[in-house]
């Protein structure tokens, strides 16, 4: 039996979507099955990150419905034969599925493979509810923005209350800079709100933002820093121990003359 | 030292709430609150009587709510968004440094206003 894993964040925008994508593909890299579902009907997006959106022919709607089989809904992904999407559909809203069916679409998916992963819409409504319906385990997605720690704090509240404890925390597009100047939440800052385990950090990159129009995800690049961030997020989620990323160590060339002469 | 008989300090009924309460979570009741935890910001908590927090205050809180005003708010690290008891409703001044290394403080109403101090064990 596998794992139900949502990603969720409350906050639009923190990347739900990109974290999806990038752990699904690097469990798919490590050899898992993975299947990727896409629970934000109406504005679906997963599809488009992962460069998958020109297969779908059938979607969560019509598995939910019986207008397909569930095979025949999944697509399998062009690079690793190992990882599928299940897409959202485009023309209904959030309301064409329900609590109960997810559920069961969830049962069905976590015998099949070893990794469920849920893309989560933001809000805390229909959408999120059918979306964590299915899960046992939560990871939870925050920037290091006031609004958005507020967020994922009412988020892990909902989740306790539906009865997924321990959640996740991923804290996404840190800019070290900023946070060494005292602009930015720092990490400790986040944790000591949130009180929840921390899973990974990743930088902010601009790697990021062309992946994602490329449909490839970050974690196959081994020149972007997010993608070795999720990277590391991926081991520690196959149960191995490694340590967290060091951000500041872009620092200019003179800085590091300098810390070299140990003159800090 | 003369204690004053009030709703608050006669009514022995308390709720403890164990872990954290998170934004969006109110608490509503008749008598006192204990949180064994933290309560964040965007959360609430409404209470008849006193309201005592094992940890770090940061959302609303309202004791007092019936109109007792010798109820008092005492908390390990007391920075709330805002804080009323009774009538009285206070917020911390803007730009408030930092005070230190938090400590336990208590609020409560004296002279018609509301005061917060440092909190000291009853002798």
């Amino acid at each position: 039996m596998g794992e139900v894993i949502v990603v969720t964040s409350g906050k639009g925008g923190v990347g739900k979507t990109t974290t999806t994508a990038n752990l699904g593909t690097g469990l798919a890299m490590a050899g898992k099955q993975v299947v990727m579902v896409d629970t934000d009907i109406g504005l679906r997006n997963l599809d488009v990150v992962l460069g998958l959106e020109n297969r779908i022919v059938y979607d969560i709607v019509d598995v939910v419905r019986e207008n397909c089989r569930l095979k025949q809904a999944l697509i399998k992904d062009k690079r690793y034969e190992n990882m599928y999407l299940l897409p959202a559909a485009q023309t209904k809203d959030k309301t064409a599925v329900k609590e109960e069916q997810m559920k069961v679409l969830c049962a069905r998916l976590k015998e099949e493979f070893e990794y469920v992963i849920i893309d989560c819409p933001a809000g805390i409504e229909h959408g999120f509810k059918n979306a964590i319906a299915g899960a046992n385990q939560a990871i939870v997605v925050t920037t290091p923005e006031v609004s958005a720690v507020r967020d994922a704090d009412r988020i892990i509240g909902l989740l306790e209350a539906a009865g997924i404890y321990e959640p996740k925390l991923i804290i996404n597009r840190i800019r070290p800079n900023m946070v060494q100047s005292g602009d930015m939440m720092a990490v400790e800052d986040i944790l000591e709100i949130l009180s929840i385990d921390l899973l990974g950090i990743v930088p902010d990159d601009d790697t990021i933002i062309i992946s994602t129009n490329q449909g490839e995800p970050a974690v196959t690049d081994n020149n972007s820093k997010a993608g070795r961030a999720y990277k590391n997020i991926v081991k520690r989620i196959c149960g191995e121990n490694v340590p967290l990323m060091i951000l500041t160590d872009n620092v200019g060339f003179f800085a590091r003359v300098k810390s070299f002469f140990g003159n800090k | 030292m003369e204690t004053k008989i009030s709703p608050a300090n006669t009514n022995g009924d308390a709720v403890l709430l164990k872990g954290t309460l998170r934004s969006g979570q109110s608490v509503e009741y008749p008598g006192n609150v204990v949180v064994l935890g933290d309560v964040n910001p965007g959360a609430e908590i409404i209470a008849d009587g006193h309201i005592v927090v094992f940890g770090a205050l940061r959302g609303v809180v309202h004791a007092g709510a019936q109109g007792d005003d010798t109820a008092s708010i005492t908390a390990l690290e007391l920075a709330p968004t805002q804080l009323r008891i009774a009538t009285h409703i206070t917020r911390p001044p803007d730009g408030m440094a930092e005070n230190g290394p938090p400590h336990p403080e208590k609020a409560l109403i004296k002279d018609g206003m509301v005061m917060i101090e440092k909190y000291v064990a009853p002798k």
